[in-house]
């Protein structure tokens, strides 16, 4: 197997895949709150909004809401399993609900959420890379409040909200998993260390070096790092 | 393609010391990675799958990290190469379990 020298992003890459870490919540929680504070005041008759990113199991990883109100109709969707976020999410096109009331689609949602002030809503699915990662939603307390107009206002938001939604997920990977990384190099470059003054020592290889720690370790009943730490201790810095 | 002797058996109590310890793929490549192993994280689990061979010294780093990473847990242990008779050439799976393993 031949020697890799990772590049440090990849490995960034690797390391943040491997920890889960690829989706970061605080700071996209922060930016679908405030896209949700926009949304709401941007479309005339709204009442509250929300923004909703899934993963492939339909599973909420970040959310944000302009109220309660928009929180509990959410809510009750990812419950129930069915709601017009949903259908937005999974087929991928713009949801119109005129009223709840009458609207046949999603029954159990429509039941569970009559106590609440919700008539009206528009759910625009966010897709990034073709892929789609969540949806938006509009909430109006009147019946027929949106139309056409309204479809359109929120498929014109989506669209750099779901790009950008998608970058700050990558973005913050790095940053989150820094602290992992940097004590893996750190390990990593003792162990080598201590190979080195074994390959010098001795006119071994770099694999019979480690091979030699790794006994050393096991003898020892310690890590190969405090064989290393105290292998390279015992070196001072000024004896080459 | 070939695998050595006792790579099988090497790779199948690896597993169990992983399982045991409840150790994820991801956790063991990192220590792995932190110790100086060299092969990156897909060969890793390809490795734990049965689907590609290792050389001794990478299959000893990965031993090392599971058991760095299980340290003080009941779970049985991951075993190092030369914990097996030396150039056994019996077959993969002589049911024989148990040698050698302090």
């Amino acid at each position: 197997m031949t020697k890799k020298q990772l590049p440090l992003d990849e490995l960034s890459g690797a390391i943040g895949r491997i920890l889960g870490l690829l989706l970061t919540e605080e700071k996209v929680d922060q930016a679908v709150q405030n896209l949700s504070q926009a949304i709401k005041e941007s479309v005339p008759g709204t009442i509250g909004a929300g923004v909703s990113i899934l993963d492939s199991q339909a599973r909420r990883t970040s959310t944000g809401s302009t109220d309660s109100i928009v929180e509990q109709a959410d809510h009750l969707q990812y419950e129930l399993g069915q709601g017009p976020c949903l259908t937005a999410w999974a087929s991928e096109e713009t949801v119109l609900l005129d009223d709840v009331r009458t609207d046949p689609r999603w029954p159990e949602w429509s039941a569970a959420v009559t106590a609440l002030p919700i008539r009206s809503v528009v759910s625009a699915p966010l897709m990034a890379n073709g892929h789609s990662i969540g949806a938006i939603k509009i909430y109006a307390s009147e019946p027929s409040v949106f139309d056409a107009a309204a479809v359109s206002l929120m498929e014109l938001y989506a669209s750099p909200a779901a790009t950008l939604l998608a970058h700050i997920q990558s973005a913050e990977t790095p940053k989150r998993i820094s602290e992992g990384l940097q004590t893996a190099l750190h390990s990593r470059d003792l162990v080598n260390r201590a190979c080195g003054i074994l390959m010098e020592r001795h006119k071994i290889t770099h694999e019979r070096a480690l091979q030699q720690l790794i006994l050393q370790a096991r003898n020892k009943s310690q890590s190969l790092q405090e064989v290393s730490a105290e292998l390279v201790a015992g070196i001072p810095a000024d004896r080459n | 393609m070939g695998f050595d002797n006792n790579e099988p058996e090497q790779r199948r109590r690896l597993h169990a010391a992983l399982s045991g310890a409840g150790i994820t793929t991801g956790t063991l490549w990192l220590q792995y990675f932190s110790i100086g192993g060299s092969v990156g994280e897909y060969e890793v689990e390809a490795y734990l799958q049965g689907m590609l061979s290792l050389p001794e010294l990478e299959r000893d780093l990965l031993a090392m990290a599971a058991n760095e990473l299980s340290n003080s847990g009941p779970g049985p242990h991951a075993p190092y190469s030369d914990e097996f008779p030396l150039d056994a050439p019996g077959e993969t799976d002589s049911p024989d379990d148990g040698p050698a393993s302090p």
